[in-house]
């Protein structure tokens, strides 16, 4: 069980942070492509679920999966927009994207007034922190499973 | 007492100032002194008359430092000759801040306020100081204090 990559963007699509620790394969386009290919589609299935939901939605678009990985979703209510990817062996990852925006981002990056928000983050505490907090979960393992 | 919010707050503020004005430093300092007075008479409308430096110093390394930071500081250093030499590992100002050399260069700004409170604490104990800090590796800081005079 692991972790591949996660990806925190802001509410205007700025990539603010990326790290991966397992990913095998590449998407074969430049970093900035991604990352506004990733933006773009959150926005887009965002949009579509919300309006074909057949009931009333509560809390939206959460994650997807494919026959090799899942994609968790979570967004503030400030419109911080944090992705992970992981293998499917992993359940609902919720609680542990809050607790990377509330205990990490929060901390390390908000309270920093040398961190300007809008922008790449630059704290090398923030990415150690994260990378701990990652590799310390219990379905993150070095070896992807 | 002024909690850990209100500090993060006046971290912004500082960064604000800063851009506009380099002499900001002088007028952190004296915010601080301020500061510093008001929470002295606070903490000690109760407590005794200090008998000597040392019990002053004891004072704000221990009473007063844990109050303003909830936490202690690590060590205490003296010549014996007026300076002391306070340390304190996990300044609290400086702690989400970086935990190594990152930011190195502008921790000494966030050190200004901290500073002017302490000396504006020990201008109402009686005591004339200086007071200035150092920071080699975050999120540790020196705050050194010399006595510019014997307590009366």
């Amino acid at each position: 069980m692991t972790v591949y990559n996660l990806y925190i963007f802001d509410r205007n699509g700025t990539c603010l942070h990326y790290s991966e620790w397992n990913r095998k394969k590449q998407a074969g386009i430049s970093k900035d492509e991604e990352f506004k290919l990733m933006y773009g589609m959150l926005f887009s299935i965002r949009s579509f679920v919300s309006k074909m939901s057949p009931l009333d939605m509560k809390d939206g678009f959460l994650a997807f999966q494919t026959s090799k990985y899942k994609l968790h979703y979570y967004e503030t209510p400030t419109g911080l927009k944090i992705v992970m990817n992981t293998d499917l062996g992993v359940p609902n990852c919720r609680e542990i994207l809050h607790q990377i925006y509330s205990t990490l981002f929060v901390e390390y990056v908000v309270k920093n007034p040398l961190c300007s928000m809008n922008e790449p983050i630059q704290s090398e505490l923030f990415c150690t922190k994260l990378d701990g907090f990652i590799r310390s979960l219990p379905f993150f393992s070095a070896r992807a499973g | 007492v002024a909690g850990l919010a209100v500090f993060n707050r006046k971290m912004s503020v500082i960064h604000f100032f800063l851009k506009e004005n380099g002499r900001c430093i002088t007028r952190l300092e004296n915010m601080g002194f301020r500061v510093g007075q008001g929470l002295i008479e606070r903490f000690t409308k109760d407590t005794a008359r200090f008998k000597d430096e040392l019990d002053v110093m004891k004072f704000i390394c221990k009473d007063f430092w844990t109050s303003v930071f909830k936490k202690q500081i690590d060590n205490l250093r003296t010549n014996h000759q007026g300076i002391y030499v306070l340390q304190d590992n996990k300044f609290r100002l400086l702690t989400q801040m970086s935990a190594g050399k990152q930011y190195l260069e502008h921790a000494p700004r966030y050190l200004a306020f901290t500073c002017g409170m302490v000396r504006g604490g020990l201008s109402n104990l009686g005591v004339k100081s200086i007071v200035t800090a150092e920071v080699s590796v975050m999120p540790a800081c020196k705050v050194k204090f010399g006595f510019l005079q014997k307590l009366k």
